[in-house]
C-alpha cells in the first residue's frame, strides 16, 4: 500500500501548480460501480478555491457516490481525483490515499454523531487525531461550538440531541478539523421544512466565514439554488448540465433540467423558419413562437418534434394589448389558483395551454380574455430526453 | 341523536379510567408468571434456611447452618465461577471474531459460515460433552490417539477432563449466541459512524478502538451476561467431563446432594440460592455499566455494514472460522457417528464391523429410550406451540396495550433468564410436590417448567417481531370495523408468521436438547431425551449412548433444515 507522504513527494508538479490556485479539487474521468452496476460514468469537473459546488439530482443519479469517491469511502474503478494539487486517487498511477489521510471533512445525512461521546469529544475528535495541544483543543472546540450556537451543550452526551442540534454538532465537528475541503451529503434531508430553511442559511453563513471549498450533495433544487456558487446536475451517472444557478434556471439545456429545476412549460412543436432576428421560430399548435436570440433547435424527440421550455414566471398577462413585437397573443384565463404569496393561472392561448405564475395583484378572473406576451429571450429550445 | 348526546359525557370518564386501569391482558399473565416464579423461589429460600427435618416442606425451623456448611465446600462455588468466567471470556472472544469475520470482512464463504456457526448452540452441551469426551480423553480420545500415533510417543496432546477442557467445550457451544447478538448489533450500526472517524483522520485501529468497540460494548456485555448465566447453570458439560477428575461445580454438586442418601435438600437449596445471588449480581453489574448506553438499539433499521478487506488476514480468518466449524460441528458429529455404529466401546475403524443395531436398540427395542424420544418430540411441539402463544400474547400486551404495568410484565417475563435452569427446576419440583393436584411424574410438569424457563427466549423472539410491525396496520383494521380478536387473527398473526415460525423452531430445538430443567422433573415413567442420554452415559455403554445422542442431534438438524426451507433465509438459529 502506498502512503500519502510518498505521493506528496512523487506527485508531478505539472498541471495542479498552474491550475491549483483556482482549481482546488479536480475530478477527471471518474467512473464508479457497485458490484457490476456502473453508477458514475466517466465524469469530470472541478471546484475552485473557496467555491461552493452542489451536486444535484434525483436519487440514484450517482451524486452521493461521486462525493464518497472524493472522500475515499468508495474506490472508483477509473479516473483521477486531485485535492490541493495532490492526487489522492489515480487508477492510472495506482494511487489511492486512504480516507483518513485526505484531510477532508464530511457531514453525513445521518449526521454520524458518535452516541458514546459528549458533544465536546465529538468535536475534539479530529483535533486529537491531529495531536493538537489540549489547551488549544479546548479553545477551538469552544469557539466553533459558539459559532453554531451549541456552546451550552458542550459537556452533554451526544444522545438525545434533536435533529437540528445534531446537525449543528456535525457542522462544528467538520469546521473544527480545519479541513482542506468540506463535503456535505444531503445534510438537511432529515430536518423538517422550517428548520431546513434556517440551517440552509446558517450553512451559507459558515461557508462565507470559513471560505472553504465545498461540495454539497442534495436532491432538493431549492436548496442547491439557494446555497451554491455553481451547480452540477447529474442524471444516471452523467453530468446533465453545469453552471451558475441562475444560468441553469434561465437556460436549461434539456427537458430533464427544465423539469428538475424550477417550474417550466414544456412546449412541443416543429421548427418553422428563422425569424427576423435569426433565432428559430417554432410552430406550437396554432401559434408561431420566436425563440431566444442566438439559440438553436436542440435534439428532437423520437417522433421528430422539437421542444422548448418557458418558465412559468416569465410570460406576461395584461388586460390591454401589448404594443406589438414578437410573441404576442390573445388568450383566455381558464383557471386561477391562489397559493398565498403567488397566484397560478392556467391560460388558453393559440399554442394550447400555458401555466403562468405571478403575484396576487390585479387578479384576472377565470374566463377573462387577456393579452399574453412571452419575451423571446425566455423561450429556450431544449433537448428532448 | 341520542348516541351523540351520550358520547361526549362518556369519553372523559373512559379516558380517566384507561390511565389507572390494569387490563386483563397484563394482569393475568403477570399473576400467573409471578406465581410460577415466585412460589418455587419462596420454597427454595425456606429450604435453604431449613435447619430442621430436611424433608419438611415448607420448613419448620430456620437458621444459617446450611450456609455455614457451604463454607466447607467453597471449591464448588470457586469451580463454578472459574468455568463460567473462563468460558465466557473464551466464548465472547470466539463470538466477536466470528461475528466480525461474518459481517464485517470480505472473507469468502461468509454466508455459509453464518449458517454453520449457528448450529452448535441448538445441538447443545450434552452432544458436545459426549463427543468431546470421545475426542479429547487423555488415552482413548480420538484426537489424542491420532496425535500419539503421529508422534510415536505416548503422551497425549491434551486432556479434556480438566477445568480448561470444560471451559473449552462450554465456550465453543455457547459462542453461537454471542455471534448472533453481536452480529445483530453490527448490522444495526450506522456505517457512517465509522466512516466519519476515517474522514476526521482516524486510522483503522483508532476507529476500531474508539468507535466500533464502544458502540458494540452493550451487545458484547449482554452476550457475556447470557453466557455467564448459562454456564453457571450448565450441568451436562462439567458433569460428563469433570466427574472422573472429581471436579465439582455447583450444578452437579446439587445433583449429587439431591440424589445422595439421605438427600440433603437444604444444602442443595442453599447452594442454589448462592448461584441465584451470583447471577443476580452479574445482571446488576451489567445493567450498571450499560446505564445510559442503550444507543445501539436506538434504530431498528438494518444497515449493510461496511465490509473491510482484510488483505493478508483474509485466509488466516477463513482458516480460524473453518477451525471453529470443525471443532464445534464436524469433529463432534463425526466422533458420535463413529461411536454409534460400533459393536463395543473399543472403536473400530473397519467399516465392515460397523452396525446400525445401536440405533435399532435405542429407537425400537429399548422401551425407556423409545419413550424418551417420543416424549421429547411431544415436549418440543408442546413447548413450541404454547410458548409461542404465551410469548405472542405477552409481546402484544407489552407493546400494543395501553394498560399500566406493561413494563413490569416484560421484566417478569424476562426474569427466568437470570435463574440457572437447574435451580429453577429444583424449586419447581417442590412446588409441584406441594400442589394439591398430582403433577409429579407427568409430562405436563416438564412441559410447564419448559414453558416458564424458555419464556424469555420466546418473548425476545416475538417482541422483536411485534415491535417492527407498524401499529397503523392494525389500527387500519380496527377502523375498518374489525373486533380485537379479528384483528389478531387476520392482521397481526399473519404479519408475525415468519417470526412465529422461527421462534417455534427455536423452542422446539432447545426443548429437545434440554437436560438441566428436566433432570429433576422427569422420572422413570416419563423419560425425556436429555436425562435419558445422561443416565445412559452412566450405564449404557458408549455405542448406545452415542446412537441416542445422534438421534437427538438428527431431530434438531431436521428441525433446523425445515425451518430454513419454510421460513426462508431471514431466519437464524
Amino acid at each position: 500500500m502506498v502512503g500519502s507522504t510518498a505521493q506528496e513527494k512523487t506527485a508531478p508538479a505539472a498541471g495542479p501548480s498552474a491550475a491549483g490556485a483556482t482549481q482546488y479539487i479536480e475530478v477527471r474521468g471518474l467512473t464508479a460501480a457497485y458490484d457490476d452496476k456502473v453508477v458514475v460514468k466517466d465524469i469530470s469537473f472541478s471546484v475552485a478555491s473557496g467555491e461552493h459546488l452542489s451536486l444535484l439530482g434525483p436519487s440514484g443519479c450517482g451524486k452521493s457516490t461521486t462525493l464518497r469517491c472524493i472522500a475515499g469511502l468508495e474506490t472508483p474503478i477509473a479516473g483521477e481525483i486531485v485535492i490541493d494539487g495532490v492526487p489522492v486517487f489515480s487508477s492510472r498511477k495506482g494511487i489511492n490515499v486512504p480516507t483518513e489521510k485526505r484531510k477532508l471533512s464530511m457531514v453525513f445525512q445521518s449526521y454520524a454523531i458518535w452516541p458514546h461521546m459528549t458533544v465536546f469529544e465529538n468535536v475534539a475528535y479530529a483535533l486529537r487525531v491531529q495531536r493538537v495541544r489540549e489547551a488549544e483543543i479546548k479553545a477551538r472546540v469552544a469557539e466553533v461550538l459558539r459559532m453554531v450556537g451549541m456552546e451550552d451543550y458542550m459537556m452533554r452526551p451526544a444522545t438525545n440531541l434533536s435533529g437540528g442540534q445534531q446537525q449543528r454538532v456535525a457542522l462544528a465537528r467538520s469546521y473544527a478539523a480545519r479541513p482542506k475541503a468540506m463535503l456535505l451529503d444531503e445534510p438537511l434531508s432529515n430536518l423538517d421544512a422550517r428548520l431546513r430553511v434556517r440551517m440552509r442559511e446558517e450553512i451559507k453563513e459558515l461557508q462565507h466565514r470559513f471560505n472553504l471549498s465545498t461540495i454539497y450533495v442534495t436532491h432538493d433544487q431549492e436548496e442547491a439554488m439557494a446555497i451554491s456558487d455553481r451547480i452540477i446536475i447529474m442524471r444516471e451517472g452523467n453530468i446533465e448540465q453545469a453552471g451558475k444557478p441562475l444560468d441553469i434556471y434561465d437556460t436549461p439545456r434539456t427537458r430533464f433540467v427544465a423539469d428538475f429545476i424550477g417550474a417550466a412549460n414544456i412546449l412541443v412543436g416543429s421548427v418553422e423558419k428563422a425569424g427576423a432576428s435569426g433565432a428559430p421560430v417554432m410552430k406550437i399548435g396554432e401559434a408561431a413562437i420566436e425563440c431566444a436570440p442566438g439559440s438553436q433547435p436542440q435534439k428532437p424527440a423520437s417522433d421528430g418534434r422539437h421542444m422548448i421550455a418557458v418558465r412559468t414566471v416569465y410570460p406576461e398577462l395584461r388586460r390591454e394589448p401589448f404594443a406589438g413585437g414578437a410573441n404576442v397573443w390573445k388568450a383566455t384565463v381558464r383557471r386561477r389558483v391562489l397559493l398565498g404569496d403567488i397566484v397560478s393561472y392556467l391560460v388558453e392561448w393559440p399554442g394550447g395551454e400555458l401555466r403562468i405564475q405571478s403575484f396576487p395583484r390585479d387578479l384576472f378572473d377565470e374566463g377573462e380574455a387577456v393579452h399574453l406576451h412571452i419575451a423571446p429571450a425566455h423561450v429556450i429550445p431544449i433537448a428532448a430526453d | 341523536m341520542k348516541i351523540a348526546a351520550v358520547e361526549p359525557a362518556a369519553l372523559p370518564a373512559a379516558g380517566r379510567r384507561a390511565r389507572a386501569h390494569v387490563g386483563i391482558e397484563v394482569w393475568m399473565p403477570l399473576v400467573l408468571l409471578t406465581g410460577a416464579l415466585g412460589y418455587p423461589f419462596f420454597l427454595l429460600i425456606t429450604s435453604a434456611f431449613n435447619v430442621g427435618d430436611p424433608q419438611a416442606l415448607p420448613a419448620v425451623e430456620y437458621g444459617f447452618t446450611n450456609f455455614v456448611d457451604l463454607t466447607s465446600h467453597l471449591d464448588w462455588i470457586y469451580n463454578t465461577l472459574l468455568i463460567a468466567t473462563g468460558g465466557t471470556i473464551l466464548g465472547i472472544t470466539i463470538g466477536i471474531g466470528l461475528a466480525w469475520t461474518i459481517h464485517r470482512t470480505t472473507v469468502p464463504g461468509r454466508n455459509w459460515f453464518e449458517l454453520l456457526v449457528a448450529i452448535p448452540y441448538p445441538l447443545g452441551p450434552l452432544v458436545g460433552a459426549l463427543a468431546w469426551s470421545q475426542l479429547g480423553a487423555p488415552r482413548d480420545g480420538l484426537i489424542n490417539r491420532a496425535f500419539m500415533w503421529a508422534t510415536g510417543g505416548n503422551s497425549p496432546l491434551f486432556d479434556i477432563y480438566t477445568p480448561l477442557g470444560i471451559i473449552f467445550v462450554e465456550a465453543i457451544f455457547e459462542a453461537p449466541v454471542a455471534v448472533l447478538i453481536i452480529g445483530a448489533a453490527m448490522q444495526r450500526m450506522d456505517p457512517s459512524l465509522e466512516e466519519s472517524s476515517s474522514i476526521f483522520g482516524g486510522g483503522k485501529w483508532r476507529t476500531a478502538i474508539k468507535i466500533t468497540l464502544p458502540l458494540m460494548l452493550p451487545a458484547i456485555l449482554s452476550a457475556a451476561l447470557f453466557m455467564f448465566t448459562s454456564i453457571i447453570g450448565s450441568f451436562a458439560i462439567p458433569t460428563i467431563l469433570g466427574t472422573s477428575a472429581r471436579f465439582y461445580v455447583a450444578t452437579n454438586a446439587i445433583y449429587v446432594l439431591f440424589q445422595g442418601y439421605p438427600p440433603n435438600y437444604p444444602l442443595a437449596a442453599a447452594l442454589g440460592l448462592v448461584l441465584i445471588v451470583i447471577t443476580g449480581v452479574a445482571v446488576w453489574l451489567v445493567q450498571r455499566v450499560l446505564r445510559g448506553r442503550s444507543y445501539v438499539v436506538v434504530t431498528g433499521r438494518a444497515y449493510r455494514p461496511r465490509q473491510v478487506d482484510m488483505r493478508g488476514w483474509t485466509w488466516p480468518l477463513f482458516a480460524l472460522a473453518s477451525l471453529y466449524v470443525v471443532i464445534s460441528l464436524v469433529l463432534p458429529l463425526g466422533a458420535l457417528l463413529l461411536a454409534s455404529v460400533q459393536t463395543s466401546s473399543d472403536l473400530a475403524f473397519d467399516p465392515s464391523t460397523w452396525t446400525l443395531a445401536n440405533y435399532k436398540y435405542v429407537i425400537v427395542d429399548f422401551p425407556t429410550t423409545r419413550q424418551a424420544i417420543i416424549n421429547s418430540l411431544i415436549l418440543g411441539v408442546g413447548t413450541g406451540t404454547l410458548g409461542v402463544a404465551c410469548a405472542t400474547l405477552i409481546a402484544i400486551a407489552v407493546h400494543r396495550s395501553k394498560s399500566s404495568g406493561r413494563k413490569l410484565l416484560e421484566q417478569v417475563t424476562m426474569l427466568p433468564q437470570a435463574f440457572p435452569r437447574l435451580i429453577f427446576a429444583f424449586g419447581f419440583l417442590w412446588m409441584i410436590l406441594t400442589l394439591p393436584i398430582q403433577l409429579y411424574g407427568t409430562l405436563l410438569a416438564v412441559l410447564l417448567a419448559y414453558i416458564v424457563v424458555f419464556l424469555p427466549l420466546a418473548y425476545r423472539g416475538m417482541s422483536g417481531v411485534v415491535v417492527q410491525i407498524d401499529s397503523a396496520l392494525e389500527e387500519a383494521a380496527r377502523v375498518g370495523g374489525a373486533s380485537w380478536s379479528r384483528v389478531l387473527r387476520t392482521v397481526t398473526v399473519p404479519l408475525l408468521r415468519s417470526g412465529i415460525l422461527a421462534t417455534w423452531a427455536l423452542l422446539f430445538m432447545v426443548s429437545v436438547r434440554e437436560i438441566s430443567a428436566s433432570l429433576f422433573l422427569s422420572d422413570a415413567h416419563t423419560p425425556v431425551l436429555g436425562p435419558a442420554i445422561f443416565s445412559f452415559w452412566d450405564s449404557g455403554g458408549l455405542p448406545r449412548v452415542s446412537a441416542l445422542a445422534m438421534v437427538q442431534a438428527l431431530i434438531i438438524l431436521i428441525a433446523l433444515y425445515a425451518v430454513r426451507r419454510w421460513a426462508g433465509r431471514e431466519i437464524k438459529v
